[in-house]
């Protein structure tokens, strides 16, 4: 036996790309907030099904047909519900759904009973989705009318685009929206009905919100958000279809919904610069590079007065900056030593005590100071630089643009112009406040606390 | 406002008995106007006045109960080419997968008709528009990622990719710094240069004398239109803000400041300082505290501090 049979093979033809169909029209239904009004027209389908048995007989069309008729008539109801009524829009897709989905129920429950057909008829797969009894002239149909909506999305792009934005401002320019909205609902409807067979009633909302959801962790544009989404879609059509081949007792729908939300969970977790994971490390990357710079500042501050000589700091000075975070403030001083930032050194105290009284000296434990090496004096400066340039920044030209200040960019260099970042250096000379840049610096103490501005 | 006889020009925007009414109550009621073209008009009123109604009506977007709205002298569908419309910034949702250069372009939607997609031609004159604003550098940026005045500029943009001759602007100045407030009033100038006719809602009193040649003051009624030294005054403000005291009390401060200042200086207003010297928002609540300094430009606390201050040497 070849590994797909043939059945098998248009079946996951069919669900592949109804699922791409999906989750393409379900971006844009995502985006005019239409989501649930989807749920709502997949259960209003129900009775159109029922209905179109009882007329035609087991005809694919033509039960799909029924389910087109209803699903829109169930929508249609909602928005004069809407429109009509003081009753809010959530509100009236709830009554919407629960009726029309009550009524179908009890019109099969009736078709079961009355009728030999009935099994075969499998309107009970419409409700969960079934793959196994579909046969190749089903599928094209699916698949015709998948290919159909996608190209009519396709088409009309930038007029979607526009109306899921700004609706008022579409309307303005004489796009006609309620027609507009009216196709983006119509395809809506036609997703929902060719998925009934195989994912079903129930769970068809899914299809048209989880791939768009997922692919938004993902991507930042229109466009490639839709290729995404339909991509997810197709893959989630694919991966439960052939599940649910190959383990026949359980239904398609749910399958292909588990698929789909393993998809999510993946991108909710997982997805580069959105997902959960990511963000938590940027987050943590960025709180400890926030408080290395913070104390390459202090550690300058501290050794300022008596540059160009790198002054020993005594220990618990340091730590005494931070005042209940002593473990945060260790980490700190142990990050900086193995960086290369900071030596042993000994204070002026010890110094003192050690040339008075040697013995006493030696029976304290370790060094107690630290002094900013070299390499550590040059980063320290950078940081305070950056810092001071900024503050100066803040407090002389924020009127111009605030909008770009940064006080955590490791270069300012990319982000002020050259001219007005030259202007605050030279205010920050002219103060004797400039950290770095060679020159020696003037120590803070005696200057005006306030910079010349 | 009208000039009648005027039969060569038809005025930009004309307003004949117009009512609107949303579930029956009115908010705008018996409006007749006439905006001449080529000036820039300050639409003001208190909160609820019926501002956005009045310009979603000549928009269209709202049914006029009674009366009729002319532009250029024809209906408005069959000129909407020529309007450009700046919406109120909430109007849309800015979480939107957009990036500014998109929505700038969508400016150019209306000219390109069906099916067809931006191309060169239109990337080029977007970019253009962002230029205009000062956001060229923010042209790839995703809508979400920028800050609200940078919103209001790109929406901006947008109206300047239309291109049109007749702009409405649902409150362009609201929730943006001192800056872009002046980035924004420089390039409505600009326009206003080339002859276009600019209707701005806007809500700050103190800027209303510098900002435009004429206004139109509205509260559910039309209460007075025309050149702003003949209807800026200190009874039709009482009239349009009616009842409400202490808003009564400022509003006449200033118009006494205002007043006072006209005759020394020239016609460039004193934005930021009368900004400055105001001792209270104009529209603030009544009773609010008056801020410490002003609001716009603040920067944040800790900045303020000088360097070394809290961490000086023991
Ligand atoms: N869609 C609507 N349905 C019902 N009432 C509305 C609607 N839009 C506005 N209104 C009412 O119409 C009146 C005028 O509203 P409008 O938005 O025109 O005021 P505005 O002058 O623009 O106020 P603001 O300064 O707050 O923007 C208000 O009382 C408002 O409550
Ligand atoms: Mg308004």
């Amino acid at each position: 036996m070849p590994f797909l049979e043939y059945n098998t093979a248009i079946v996951l033809g069919g669900t592949t790309l109804l699922g791409f169909a999906s989750g393409v029209i379900g971006v844009l239904g995502l985006l005019r907030r239409r989501a649930l009004l989807g749920d709502a027209l997949a259960h209003a389908t129900l009775p159109g099904i029922c209905l179109a048995f009882l007329l035609f007989g087991r005809q694919f069309g033509a039960l799909l047909f029924g389910a087109l008729v209803t699903g829109i008539a169930g929508v249609a109801l909602v928005a004069l519900l809407s429109r009509y009524t003081r009753i809010k829009e959530d509100a009236n897709i709830g009554i919407v759904l629960s009726v029309f989905f009550g009524g179908g129920l009890a019109l099969s429950t009736y078709i079961q009973k009355n009728s030999v057909d009935a099994a075969q008829a499998g309107i009970n797969g419409f409700i969960l989705g079934r793959t196994a009894g579909m046969v190749q002239a089903d599928l094209i149909f699916i698949c015709t009318a998948a290919v159909a909506v996608c190209f009519v999305v396709l088409l009309f792009y930038k007029e979607f685009k526009l109306l899921c934005f700004d609706p008022d401002f579409a309307a303005v320019e004489g796009w006609p929206v309620v027609r507009l909205d009216f196709l983006l609902m119509l395809l809506l409807a036609v997703t929902v009905v060719i998925g009934l067979p195989a994912v079903g009633i129930v769970l068809m909302v899914a299809m048209l919100i989880v791939p768009p959801a997922a692919a938004r962790f993902w991507v930042a544009g229109l466009a490639p958000m839709m290729w995404l989404a339909g991509a997810f879609g197709a893959l989630t059509g694919a991966a439960g279809s052939l599940t649910s081949t190959y383990a026949a007792d359980l239904p398609a729908g749910p399958v292909i919904v588990l698929c789909g939300s393993a998809l999510f969970l993946i991108s909710l977790l997982f997805a580069p610069r959105r997902g959960i994971l990511a963000r938590a490390r940027d987050r943590r990357r960025w709180r400890k590079r926030r408080a290395i710079r913070g104390f390459l500042r202090i550690l300058y501050e501290a050794s300022e007065a008596a540059l160009p000589e790198r002054a020993a700091l005594p220990i618990a000075d340091l730590l005494g900056r931070f005042p209940g975070r002593a473990r945060e403030a260790e980490a700190l001083v142990a990050h900086a030593a193995r960086a290369g930032w900071l030596e042993r050194a000994e204070s002026e105290e010890r110094a003192a005590l050690r040339r008075s009284a040697p013995r006493a000296a030696a029976a304290a434990e370790g060094d107690d100071a630290v002094r900013l090496t070299a390499a550590g004096l040059q980063k320290a400066a950078e940081a305070a630089r950056i810092h001071r340039l900024w503050q100066h920044y803040l407090r002389t030209s924020a009127h111009i643009d605030r909008d770009i200040v940064d006080p955590d960019a490791e270069e300012i260099e990319s982000i002020l112009p050259r001219a007005v970042l030259a202007q605050l250096e030279e205010d920050l000379k002219n103060a004797g406040t400039l950290p770095g840049g060679g020159a020696p610096v003037r120590a803070l103490a005696g200057l005006p606390r306030e910079l010349a501005t | 406002m009208s000039r009648p006889g005027d039969i060569q020009t038809p005025p930009a925007v004309e307003l004949h008995d117009l009512t609107v009414a949303y579930h029956k109550k009115p908010v705008l009621w018996d409006i007749d106007l006439a905006i001449p073209e080529g000036e820039m008009v300050g639409i003001i009123g208190p909160n609820g006045a019926g501002k956005s109604t009045l310009i979603k009506a000549v928009l269209g977007l709202v049914p006029a109960a009674t009366g009729w709205v002319r532009v250029f002298g024809e209906s408005y569908a069959s000129r909407r080419r020529e309007v450009g419309y700046v919406p109120q910034r909430e109007s849309v949702d800015w979480d939107f997968p957009v990036s500014a250069l998109d929505v700038v372009l969508m400016g150019t939607y209306g000219r390109l008709g069906w099916c067809r997609r931006p191309g060169a031609a239109e990337r080029k004159q977007a970019l253009g528009a962002l230029e205009r604003v000062g956001m060229q550098d923010f042209a790839r940026r995703q809508i979400s990622q920028l800050s609200g005045g940078q919103q209001q500029r790109v929406f901006l943009a947008r109206a300047l990719a239309q291109n049109a001759r007749l702009y409405l602007m649902d409150e362009p100045f609201a929730g943006v710094d001192a800056a872009t407030e002046t980035a924004i009033v420089n390039v409505l100038r600009d326009l206003k240069q080339q002859g276009r006719t600019l209707l701005v809602v806007h809500h700050d009193l103190q800027t209303v004398e510098g900002y435009f040649d004429r206004v139109v003051l509205v509260n559910l009624r039309l209460v007075a239109a025309g050149p702003t030294r003949e209807v800026f005054t200190r009874d039709n403000l009482l009239a349009t803000y009616g009842g409400r005291l202490t808003i009564l009390d400022q509003a006449a401060e200033t118009v006494r400041r205002f007043e006072d200042w006209l005759p020394q200086t020239g016609a460039e207003p004193p934005h930021s300082a009368a900004r400055a010297a105001a001792p209270q928002r104009l529209l603030s609540p009544p009773g609010a505290p008056p801020p410490a300094q002003p609001q716009h430009g603040a920067a944040p606390q800790a900045a303020r501090r000088p360097p070394g201050e809290n961490h000086a040497l023991p």
